[in-house]
């Protein structure tokens, strides 16, 4: 292929693609506007109609008008014939010169008899055997070709008229005309041919003016129709317009927000019951609002209830443990337990309290920009008395730089904590790590411990309230039950993920995720949820879906795809147990 | 002398209890059960603190801790069952200087009324100056101008914490510990609260404080001394 073919092929594909783009633009806004679609096709249909009456309309005029010119041309050409005839018979011409001259003088008074001119042309028959040296006049010589071969058989041939439509060469151009012939007896002459040429010119100019009318009148009628079009759609459209819009305000929660009602046609009505359907949906979010508030002030209530007789009992019987020295044996231990009783309840009412919070939706996120080493730092500060007394190495492990982000520290702290409560008592001796790692997106703390595990179908529940590993373990840990539920809430809050890993007998990992800056969307995590080295030990893809994930989670995902460690299919047999909350 | 505690509960379980409870640690408790008569009692009683239950019959427990604070500079704890943000910064914004949420410990209790009272131990004459307050430790006084502008004995010594060490930026941990007498981690927003009212009494314009100014991430600072 040449190159100039090559240049031509690319030229050619680029005006392709740029036709295809601007017919996608029109196709959106075919797509998009009512509007232009009605219009359009009403524009479409009424030039259709308008160009075919029009055409009908020309041809039926042209027709008639035609017609009666020809009718009336034959009828003068009839009788000027029949008068040429008169007076050739009454004519007493015999010689060759009498009748050229009176041939000569017929003709100019033939050319003026009829109303408007026509040219003359006489001729003499070709069937005329009688040898006449008479010349054969005409008016304008310069059209007798006009008189076709066809036209001059048949004029010889027939009784009556012939004609014949001709084009009249008028300078470039040329008008139609009629060119008419009958026979004639000339006297010493034989058969003569009389042919009268009409021009047309004012008929075809007629035409022409009354095409130029109708089309005119059939483009001003294609712009009525769309005029008339686009404001009958508009006057459909706009109310719609004007609902689309108060439906958008509406959804952007201006509850107040209603359609003016004019009227009584299908707009009103339409207008009514968008009006009724807002009424209605406001009235229900108002009530939910207030069973919200209302529940809030109940939780409020009981809280203050519950918390005025607790505090007094507490003193109490802190009162009571202050003095078990001087208690016999049974009594002593009875204000022990008291005590130690009293802060699980404490806890739990405390706990209890909050998760209430949370549904109410009355929780408040408190940020502000913390670098997350800090905070977990202070965790860990506060459970390294628990990791020594239980025996538990504690190691943090921290990305170097910032991982500041915008929390509430008051939450993240207690989310913290309570991993690394829950890490502690499940690790059984064994080493609890702790990981913090952050990137542009995200920051996040991983703690994992090699204890007892997780079961598949405990990691689906570790977020459950109230839910324990092992119901027939004692309950010596003394946690509330709550602290994941509401760690995941607090996650939640920040628009985090909690997510939670396990094996039996392989430890188990929780991972917290959090956006660096409110309105992040988290897309992936720091860290791994499951540590390298674990996933490495066992069968690759370790991943399982759980679809028995808690229903108060909004949702339960397969870490599957992403995760590349154990991206395969699962296996049958040992398989490590992940639920991703997010 | 014993240190009188003005305890202002309609809980008459919990304010015998913790009125058992100030005896055996050496105060002398007097009792208001209902909010309209708590001023009166305070007049009468001129206690050197007062616990007050926020949630009281008749006048609410931020309205008499108005009354108090509109008369005295004494030093009132709140007692709230409420840890909610907005119930405890309107307690402290109608002039408490600390609270405790219940249920609390009496050792806790008895803590907190100590550090609101430990102010005895004044050393030896002490002149400080921030932006253009001149602070008198000893006597108690911020004056401008010659002019004293009073301030409640919290307010104060959160001035003198800042005064003392201009060229300090103070955490709100650091002033929780410092001034209130925190030893653990506890709520800054009572920083943040008595920062606003210090800002509304000191400061020509509060907002745009010259003399606590507010170190982003960090604190608060003392402003420059302008003599």
């Amino acid at each position: 292929m040449s190159s100039r073919a090559r240049r031509l092929v690319r030229r050619l594909r680029r005006l392709g693609l740029r036709l295809r783009r601007r017919a996608g633009r029109l196709a959106a806004a075919w797509r998009s506007s009512m509007q232009l679609r009605v219009i359009s096709t009403a524009l479409v249909i009424g030039l259709a109609a308008v160009a075919l009456l029009s055409a009908f309309l020309a041809s039926t005029i042209r027709d008639g008008l035609f017609e009666q010119r020809i009718d009336q041309v034959l009828a003068e050409s009839t009788r000027s014939t029949v008068q040429a005839q008169a007076t050739f018979n009454s004519a007493t011409a015999t010689s060759t010169a009498q009748v050229q001259q009176l041939l000569n003088d017929m003709i100019p008074a033939l050319q003026v008899s009829g109303p408007g001119g026509r040219d003359v042309f006489l001729l003499r028959s070709r069937s005329n055997s009688i040898s006449s040296s008479v010349l054969e006049p005409n008016t304008a010589p310069q059209l007798r070709g006009l008189i076709s071969d066809d036209l001059r058989s048949s004029t010889a041939e027939a009784d009556g008229q012939r004609w014949q439509p001709v084009a009249i060469p008028v300078g470039a151009g040329s008008v139609p005309g009629v060119m008419v012939g009958s026979t004639v007896e000339v006297p010493a002459s034989g058969t003569f041919e009389l042919y009268y040429l009409y021009s047309l010119q004012s008929e075809e100019e007629t035409l022409a003016f009354m095409q130029q009318v109708l089309g005119t009148a059939g483009l001003v009628l294609v712009a009525f129709l769309g005029v008339i079009t686009w404001m009958v759609t508009r006057q459909a459209v706009a109310p719609v317009q004007r609902a689309a819009e108060v439906a958008e305000r509406l959804a952007d929660g201006h509850l107040d927000e209603r359609l003016v009602v004019r009227g009584e046609d299908e707009m009103a009505t339409l207008a009514r019951s968008f009006n009724e359907m807002a009424e209605s949906l406001q009235d229900q979010i108002q009530r939910l609002d207030e069973l919200s508030t209302v529940q809030r002030r109940f939780v409020s209530d009981v809280s203050h209830e519950l918390r005025t007789p607790l505090t007094t009992v507490r003193m109490a019987s802190e009162m009571i443990y202050e003095g078990r020295e001087d208690f016999e044996p049974v009594v002593k231990r009875s204000a022990e337990l008291l005590v130690n009783q009293l802060d699980r309840f404490e806890d739990l009412l405390a706990d209890l309290l909050e998760i209430s919070r949370f549904d109410a939706g009355a929780a408040v996120l408190d940020a502000e920009s913390r670098d997350l080493r800090d905070v977990v730092n202070s965790a860990i500060d506060q459970a390294m008395p628990l990791a020594e007394r239980k025996g538990v190495w504690l190691t943090g492990e921290f990305d170097d730089g910032s991982a500041s982000a915008d929390i509430d520290p008051r939450r993240v702290e207690r989310v913290v904590r309570n991993l690394l409560v829950n890490a502690i008592e499940h690790a059984e001796g064994g080493p609890v790590e702790v990981r913090v790692a952050v990137n542009p997106m995200a920051v996040a703390v991983r703690v994992r411990d090699h204890g007892v595990g997780l079961a598949r179908d405990e990691v689906g529940h570790v977020f459950d309230r109230f839910w324990r590993a092992d119901p027939a373990r004692a309950r010596t840990s003394g946690g509330t039950g709550l602290g994941l539920a509401i760690s995941l809430e607090d996650a939640l809050l920040h628009g985090g993920w909690l997510e939670a890993w396990g094996r039996p007998g392989m430890g188990a990992s929780f991972r917290l995720t959090l956006p660096r800056r409110a309105g992040i969307v988290l897309t992936t995590s720091p860290i791994d949820l499951v540590p390298q080295r674990a996933a490495d030990e066992v069968v690759p893809g370790a991943a399982r879906h759980d679809e028995n994930g808690p229903s108060s989670l909004p949702a339960v995902h397969d870490l599957a795809s992403a995760h590349p460690l154990t991206g395969e299919i699962p296996a049958q047999g040992e398989h490590g147990n992940q639920v991703e909350v997010r | 002398m014993k240190s009188r505690v003005l305890v202002v509960d309609d809980d008459t379980a919990l304010a015998e209890m913790i009125g058992i409870v100030l005896k055996t640690e050496g105060f002398d408790p007097v009792f208001c059960a209902d909010g309209d008569s708590a001023i009166g009692v305070f007049r009468s009683s001129a206690p050197d603190v007062v616990l007050l239950d926020l949630m009281l019959p008749g006048k609410d427990g931020t309205e008499v801790c108005r009354q108090i604070r509109a008369e005295s500079g004494v030093p009132i704890i709140m007692l709230t069952a409420k840890s909610d943000t907005v119930d405890v910064v309107l307690g402290l914004e109608s002039g408490a200087d600390d609270y405790i949420s219940k249920p609390f410990k009496p050792k806790e209790l008895v803590a907190r009324i100590r550090a609101r009272l430990r102010r005895t131990d004044e050393p030896a004459p002490e002149r400080l100056a921030i932006g253009d307050l001149e602070i008198d430790v000893t006597g108690h006084r911020v004056m401008r101008g010659g002019a004293t502008i009073p301030l409640t004995p919290l307010e104060f010594d959160l001035l003198v914490a800042l005064a003392r060490k201009p060229w300090q930026v103070f955490s709100r941990e650091v002033l929780l510990e410092k001034v209130w007498g925190y030893r653990h981690a506890a709520d800054t927003r009572l920083v943040n609260v008595h920062v606003q009212r210090l800002r509304s009494k000191i400061e020509h314009d509060p907002e745009v404080p010259e003399i606590v100014l507010t170190v982003r991430g960090v604190g608060y600072k003392a402003g420059a001394a302008q003599t």
